[in-house]
């Protein structure tokens, strides 16, 4: 599996969104439906997966999956 | 029974010496520090502040949960000053301004937050001093900036400690929306604090495991988690954060939590979505560390399906009801006297009445009243009856339940208390946007806005521009706010709001277009 499937499958746990029907400019509270825990309960997941460390205070500028999926590969690099 | 919190805590430090009252992270591994030593460090912060000019002084704490923060915050109240935590999420404009308005002197700023330092600086000029809520000292070249470990050591070489606080004085500020748009300074004394300690009928054995996961800088955690879990001998675990509170759960294995319902909904959609062949017991040991017996919920109300939920994985949930101005628990179910839908028995020191079907509360745990808002608190606080804002009624066994608002607050399933006019106010500063209202849908807040129709018609907008444009507005204004405080939704609207006849926007017809 892609990073980027990867990413979307974690997605998907907290929405009725399937991974692949999934695009980087889906905003997570508008277009996907998350509540702002889903989301930092998610982010959780990416740091457990990923193996990433990611700070309360950068995250909180981050609407749609495409920002998420920077970041991440921001942090692995 | 003490009406200090001084007098809980020294009796807390006698019966409990070497359990643990903290447990918290860092860089993964488990810290702990027993009550003994917890008292030697707010007694040293104390003093510390007392040695250095401070007393019957309003002090600001601006940081998330640390141990740090709660020996600083006690520290603070149980001498003569006076202690106002601040939301470490608000815009900077809006924490200088609290920090302010609220005549604070002292400061303790967390160093996550040390980015802020130099703007508290030049806009708060009565700021005598900011404390870094670190032990590790440095040199700053600002004499005005210090360090906690630096303030601790003063108050350790100092002798003898400088009176102790009276039942009746103020012991902390904690900041509400207000329904004016400006949020409103709760004034707290020592006795509303420490006799709602004492009012909510619940004890542990010591030592038991509470983690604690919401804001501290809340009267619901603040009192409920923290002074009420150390009058009671547990040990409280501070949730790094929100990202991990479910790795948390595993990490501390509580047995207690307090929660507002947006964190049982989510747990519920985890739970829910497991596998069915799984049974529930496992389930609910990977999901919430495996010793968890009670959940306490306020804040907003829980709609008791997850009550009958959580039951099936073992865990009882208890609805109660509260707010900052009094201190803040009203009423709640207990694990001895319990009904679901209600939001409990009122507690033994609060006295519960109904005009018009508001329920009006009285008691040693009401508030004095708004700092240097006499009109808010008059109209707040008549005839030593406090205004709730909730409607609600008394069941034949004595159970409250709330059944409507009178209030124009928008309360969110995460706690929070958003004054509508608040965030108004901030978007109606935008150039495309001529009328303005927010409302509480899908548990987040949406924009309605009717556009300036003199922007369109100058800049040729036709209906997508528009919506676009307002959508960049709304993400540059979320970027600056607290997530509570952003805006999920935006209706752009074809006609003005309807208005009254003194030209306000009625609100109730706001949906109506």
């Amino acid at each position: 599996m892609t990073q980027d499937m990867q990413f979307k499958t974690i997605i998907a746990q907290y929405c009725k969104v399937k991974p692949e029907e999934m695009t980087d400019d889906m905003r997570f509270r508008e277009d996907l439906g998350f509540s702002s825990l889903d989301f930092m309960s998610f982010l959780g997941e990416v740091e457990d997966t990923f193996d990433v460390e990611l700070e309360e205070e950068d995250v909180l500028h981050i609407f749609t999956i495409g920002e998420a999926l920077g970041m991440l590969e921001t942090l692995q690099h | 029974m003490g009406t200090l919190i001084l007098d809980i805590l020294e009796e807390s430090e006698k019966k409990f010496s070497e359990t643990a009252a903290v447990k918290w992270l860092k860089k993964k591994e488990i810290y702990e520090i027993s009550y003994h030593e917890m008292m030697e460090n707010v007694r040293a912060v104390r003093k510390g502040l007392s040695e250095e000019g401070f007393q019957g002084k309003h002090i600001a704490l601006i940081g998330g949960s640390s141990v740090e923060w709660i020996e600083s915050y006690l520290g603070i109240m149980t001498g003569k000053n006076v202690a106002v935590p601040l939301d470490a999420m608000l815009p900077i404009e809006d924490l200088t301004e609290l920090i302010n308005r609220s005549d604070s002197e002292g400061l303790f700023l967390s160093p996550k937050n040390q980015g802020l330092l130099e703007e508290i600086l030049a806009e708060c000029p009565n700021l005598k001093k900011i404390w870094l809520l670190q032990e590790e000292t440095a040199e700053f070249s600002n004499e005005r900036v210090s360090f906690l470990g630096k303030l601790k050591e003063t108050g350790r070489e100092k002798e003898g400690d400088d009176g102790r606080p009276d039942a009746g004085d103020i012991a902390t500020i904690i900041f509400t929306s207000g329904t004016t748009g400006k949020s409103k300074g709760v004034m707290l004394t020592q006795e509303n604090l420490a006799s709602n300690v004492h009012a909510v009928d619940f004890t542990v054995e010591p030592g038991t495991t509470i983690l604690s996961v919401l804001p501290i800088h809340h009267a619901f955690c603040l009192v409920m988690d923290w002074l009420k879990g150390f009058s009671l001998g547990a040990t409280v675990c501070i949730n790094d954060s929100l990202m991990h509170m479910v790795k948390n759960m595993g990490i501390f294995k509580p047995e207690i939590m307090l929660m507002v319902p947006l964190m049982v909904e989510t747990i519920y959609k985890r739970l829910s979505a497991a596998s069915p062949l799984i049974p529930k017991k496992l389930v609910a040991a990977k999901a919430f560390g495996g010793n968890l017996k009670i959940i306490f919920t306020g804040g907003a109300h829980l709609d008791p399906f997850y009550i009958d939920k959580f039951a099936g994985y073992g865990i009882d949930i208890f609805e109660g009801y509260g707010m900052s101005e009094c201190s803040p628990v009203i009423s709640s179910n207990t694990p001895q006297i319990h009904k679901a839908g209600s939001i409990g028995k009122p507690l033994s020191n609060a006295q519960v009445s109904f005009e018009d079907g508001e329920i009006l509360v009285r008691g040693s745990s009401v508030m004095k009243g708004y700092y240097k808002m006499p009109e808010e608190t008059e109209e707040t606080l008549r005839g030593g009856w406090l205004h709730t804002g909730d409607k609600g009624y008394l069941d034949e066994d004595g159970f409250l339940f709330i059944n409507g608002r009178i209030k124009n607050l928008i309360i969110l399933s995460n706690g929070e208390n958003i004054s509508p006019e608040e965030i108004e106010n901030k978007l109606a500063l935008g150039k495309l946007v001529g009328e303005v209202v927010v409302t509480g849908e899908n548990n987040g807040l949406t924009a309605r806005i009717y556009p300036d129709q003199d922007v369109v018609a100058a800049k040729h907008m036709n209906e997508e521009k528009i919506r676009t444009e307002l959508q960049a507005f709304l993400d540059k204004y979320n970027k600056s706010q607290p997530t509570y405080r952003q805006i999920t939704g935006l209706v752009v609207r074809k006609n003005p709001f309807n208005k009254s006849t003194t030209k306000k926007i009625k609100r109730q017809e706001a949906m109506i277009d």
